[in-house]
């Protein structure tokens, strides 16, 4: 008996710890936000960088050399316009990569200015993050191997669909696949390499993620279906509090579209 | 108020509770099955360590070094993406047991080996002048023997089993870090879905590590 008691106020007190950590989380952007709205611009300002995480694997949105250990793409270049915005200099970025897991927590504690990061912009995530205007739009596309004699989706039933984590493609697979009557069963993966060794192992039938993404990863042995679903926009993303630094960004993509420079931006980086 | 442990993050977590119902479900599974592999594992394969068989003590040797001096990670992605290319496609389910039971297999054998060296030898020498084959000596004197001494590390590595599990997140394992991941990856309510997620564990852990403490105690004022 005693030793339940025990092991019950070891629960009790971790879980009283961890709500006195979320409180004090909790306080602090309220209290900034009220002293000076700029304050998020401000504190760019003071450290002379616009710090932005970007996606590293992702060929022509954001992607790391390897021969020369420099990133770039698309994401970056608009990275660079919003420093100009802020900063007046486009070469005042400081990027590092992020993963679908990491890039909320690192917004949420400040370690990145800004996420863009093929983010796709949902209802949800907009409740935690402000998200742009989009600056991209991409449907979700399917790879599956030559040999599997799939065409379509309802070639599908029993198969197994491997898609990344916080992707937003299950969602819209599973209603496609409904849609078509046939049953699909979904495993989640970390990163885009993953999924494709998976798929080359046979472990999944299906490798499912943004169009512009998957193009990446065609090899001889694989080919792309031509359907495309429920278009995903890309958002720029950035902590709640920061609602300055969200309208300053707007505004730089809203130009961006204007002038035409996006666009420029997108035909550069030779995505469709 | 926003931040990562907003209130309409934890109610989203518990209308999804049954997400985590079943991966917790599904590693306690994983757990029990791997850990038999693992006790059947570590026993057969200590006692064979502790012999006089040159051969089998060449096995035990490989076997352990082997799993002891790679990562856990590469052993489940072996078994997972590696062995579909030789025709073999083990269910994700049978990865997870076979590849965290083989894994501690290898530490419980020289944990049951340790044991069975701190019997003093001159109960294996009698067991013999009794007429016990090895095996039966093994059975009847030694092991029980054994059993005092190696008890506690062995909770010990019953524990870490049970959180080891949660490499299969890596490879859609179903089970507890998998769904934690996947649930909060899509929505980002990533605060509540992982202190929410290293409650249960502790919940599993903690009660068998006091049980290990309790143990050593005991084995502490027998010696």
């Amino acid at each position: 008996m005693k030793r339940i008691s025990v092991f019950l106020l070891c629960i009790v007190t971790v879980i009283g710890l961890l709500a006195a950590g979320c409180g004090s989380a909790d306080n602090k952007p309220a209290q900034s936000a009220q002293a000076d709205t700029a304050a998020d611009i401000k504190a760019i300002k003071d450290r002379g960088v616009l710090k932005v995480g970007v996606k590293v694997d992702v060929p022509k949105f954001g992607f790391k050399d390897p021969q020369t250990n420099k990133i770039d793409g698309l994401e970056i270049d608009i990275a660079r316009a919003v420093a100009k915005k802020i900063l007046g200099d486009p070469t005042k970025i400081d990027v590092q990569g992020v993963t679908a897991k990491t890039r909320g927590p690192l917004l949420d504690n400040g370690e990145v200015d800004l996420v863009i990061a093929t983010f796709t912009i949902t209802e949800e995530r907009k409740q935690s993050y402000n998200f742009s205007d989009p600056y991209f739009k991409d449907g979700v596309a399917m790879m599956v191997k030559k040999s599997s004699g799939i065409e379509a989706v309802k070639d599908m039933n029993g198969k197994k669909i491997g898609v990344a984590q916080s992707a937003t493609s299950r969602k819209a697979l599973q209603e496609e696949a409904d849609k078509a009557g046939v049953k699909v069963q979904f495993l989640e993966f970390g990163t885009y390499p993953e999924i494709k060794t998976a798929l080359d192992s046979g472990r999944i039938d299906v490798f499912s993620v943004d169009g512009s993404i998957l193009a990446g990863y065609l090899d001889d042995s694989t080919t792309i279906l031509k359907d495309r679903f429920a278009p995903q926009e890309y958002g720029v993303a950035s902590k709640k509090s920061n609602a300055a630094l969200a309208k300053a960004v707007n505004e730089v993509i809203a130009d961006m579209k204007k002038n035409g420079e996006l666009d420029k931006l997108v035909q550069k980086w030779g995505i469709k | 108020m926003n931040g990562p442990f907003a209130d309409y993050k934890w109610a989203a977590l518990a209308h999804d509770w049954a997400v985590f119902g079943e991966g917790f479900a599904n590693t306690v599974m994983v757990s029990c099955l791997a850990l038999a592999l693992a006790l059947a594992l570590g026993v057969l394969f200590g006692v064979l360590g502790s012999s006089n068989w040159k051969v089998f003590k060449g096995i035990t040797r490989v076997y352990v070094e082997a799993i002891q001096n790679t990562p856990l990670v590469i052993q489940v992605f072996f078994l997972y993406h590696g062995l579909p290319h030789l025709g073999i496609m083990l269910p994700v389910f049978a990865v997870g047991v076979l590849g965290v039971g083989m894994y501690h297999g290898a530490y419980i054998s020289e944990v049951v080996r340790a044991g069975i060296q701190a019997v003093p030898r001159g109960q294996l020498e009698a067991a013999y002048s009794q007429g016990f084959s090895f095996w039966g000596a093994m059975r009847y004197i030694i092991l029980p023997q054994a059993k005092r001494m190696a008890f506690p590390p062995l909770t010990n590595q019953a524990v870490s089993l049970i959180k080891n599990t949660s490499v299969l997140a890596m490879v859609a394992g179903g089970e507890l870090m998998y769904q934690a991941d996947s649930w909060s990856s899509t929505n980002l309510y990533y605060g509540p879905a992982y202190i929410a997620t290293g409650v249960l564990y502790l919940m599993l852990c903690l009660p068998l590590a006091t049980y290990a403490r309790k143990l050593e105690r005991k084995a502490a004022v027998n010696v």
